[in-house]
């Protein structure tokens, strides 16, 4: 009798143990479908948009690998040139000097050196034609996002009387003395351009106080992934391609983010040289 | 049971944590990397014809150079930064001097029995000095009266008129704007004024004496 509870226990416990290996292995082979078909639909997402850039320049004659580097420089001065005739402000972002200018009427009115950048792999796999049809001539931003104000105008009542003049007199006076230095702000914004770039520029003094500030990653770009990741979610679901963008992230001192974004039209033209 | 509730939460807990990270950083990488996508074709030219082509485009590239190179003024010329209040004055592509200035307080000033509105801010954009002038009198604006909660008094009134507020010169630069000095010292390098570009005593003076009228003032 003894012997044979044992035994039944015994075969409980090897009962429970196969079902936990049948519940590991149907739960990890359905992750792992889920990552693949994640995978092969971003990955497709990415080749599609490639596709796409070259039938836009099919039919052009291909370009001299060993010249690319002397057309790019020709692209990026021609660029710019077309640039001085706007009336307003631009941007030329060099990514082989890692430096931001921003021009008006062909003067640099401010340079601001390139902390850190990274770029999409499509740009590393694009091919001359493509990069002379996306970048051979400025980018004109269609959109722009920001941390902070662009155009910061703060509303204040007109004094009624003198006496309520010389209160409000003194309270900024005060307020004024005690701003030796200016609050620390999280300074990012991300604008999309012509051909479904975006262009994402963060302020960061130093790297590891970047980090430490942000937490997640360095600044907005945890944020700006879980955008995508959700983006495309949405799409597969649908059993759709999801959308690709091209991204380039560029990291540059706090109070130069700053002029830049305060600086540039909202349809400010960008000449960009990879 | 309870053990069998523990085993099933880890299995969960380690799947989405290799969900997540497979979501969050390993597609995305792979997605950003050039791996995914094709090899850019090289294709094979004559070197002869090759040489001929970077000489013409080196020539061309050069002649853009100059081109672009003649929108920069060869006089003397000013730049404004109105977010860290800085200025820049340069001669041709020489900077002559640097220092701190104010610039607008970016304020829109509102009345109670009345829709008229005024917007101190330094206009961006590229202006130009059009006359200068050493130990200027304030000819007060109507706004400076209502900022102080004052009447507004008649044209050409004597309480209109103040002597040394704006420094030793003023370089005007259309519309009310100004470059001058300032009593408010301690304000320098703070966005405090009315839209004018106020400087200290010494940079006032080099500003003054080296911008001509016709000089061409950029302000970002």
């Amino acid at each position: 009798m003894k012997n044979n509870s044992a035994e039944n226990f015994d075969s409980l416990f090897e009962k429970k143990k196969h079902g936990y290996k049948i519940f590991i292995i149907l739960f990890f082979l359905i992750l792992i479908g889920i990552v693949g078909i994640y995978t092969y639909f971003t990955v497709g997402a990415v080749r599609s948009t490639m596709e796409s850039a070259k039938t836009e320049v099919q039919g052009a004659t291909p370009v001299n690998p060993s010249l690319i580097g002397l057309m790019k420089n020709k692209a990026w001065v021609e660029s710019r040139l077309k640039m001085a005739t706007d009336d307003s402000i631009g941007m030329s972002i060099d990514l082989e000097q890692n430096e931001i200018q921003l021009l008006l009427k062909g003067v640099v009115i401010m340079k601001s050196k390139i902390k850190e950048s990274s770029i999409s792999g499509f740009f590393k796999r694009m091919d001359g034609n493509v990069y002379f049809n996306i970048f051979g001539s400025p980018l004109t931003i269609r959109h722009l996002e920001s941390s902070i104000a662009k155009n910061p105008l703060k509303v204040i009542q007109a004094p009624t009387t003198a006496d309520t003049a010389v209160v409000i007199v003194t309270a900024k006076d005060s307020l004024q003395k005690g701003k030796n230095s200016p609050p620390k702000e999280n300074i990012y914004w991300t604008v999309k351009l012509d051909h479904n770039i975006e262009l994402n520029i963060q302020g960061i003094d130093s790297i590891t106080k970047a980090q430490n500030k942000y937490k997640l990653g360095k600044g907005f770009e945890f944020q700006r992934d879980l955008k995508n990741i959700k983006s495309s979610f949405e799409h597969i679901i649908k059993f759709q391609k999801p959308n690709y963008t091209p991204e380039i992230l560029i990291s540059i001192p706090e109070n130069e983010a700053k002029a830049i974004l305060r600086a540039i039209p909202k349809n400010a033209s960008i000449t960009i040289r990879i | 049971m309870i053990r069998a509730i523990l085993i099933y939460l880890t299995i969960l807990f380690v799947g989405i944590i290799f969900l997540a990270s497979m979501i969050l950083y390993a597609i995305p990488a792979l997605q950003e990397s050039t791996f995914v996508l094709p090899g850019v074709s090289e294709t094979q030219t004559d070197a002869g014809n090759t040489e001929t082509q970077k000489e013409s485009l080196n020539k061309e590239v050069e002649k853009l150079q100059v081109k672009l190179d003649k929108f920069t003024p060869t006089s003397a010329y000013i730049i404004v930064n109105t977010s860290d209040n800085h200025f820049f004055l340069y001669k041709g592509s020489q900077l002559i001097r640097d220092g701190k200035c104010s610039t607008g307080k970016n304020e829109k000033l509102t009345f109670v029995n009345s829709k008229k509105v005024y917007i101190f801010k330094t206009p961006k954009g590229v202006l130009h000095v059009q006359s200068k002038q050493p130990n200027p009198v304030w000819a007060k604006p109507d706004w400076a009266f209502l900022e102080d909660g004052l009447p507004i008094p008649p044209p050409g009134d004597a309480s209109r008129f103040e002597s040394g507020t704006l420094g030793a010169f003023k370089l005007v630069l259309g519309d009310g704007y100004m470059i001058h000095g300032t009593i408010y010292k301690r304000f320098i390098g703070q966005n405090v004024t009315h839209g004018c570009i106020r400087l200290l005593d010494d940079d006032l003076d080099v500003v003054y004496h080296t911008l001509e009228v016709g000089s061409k003032v950029y302000i970002y």
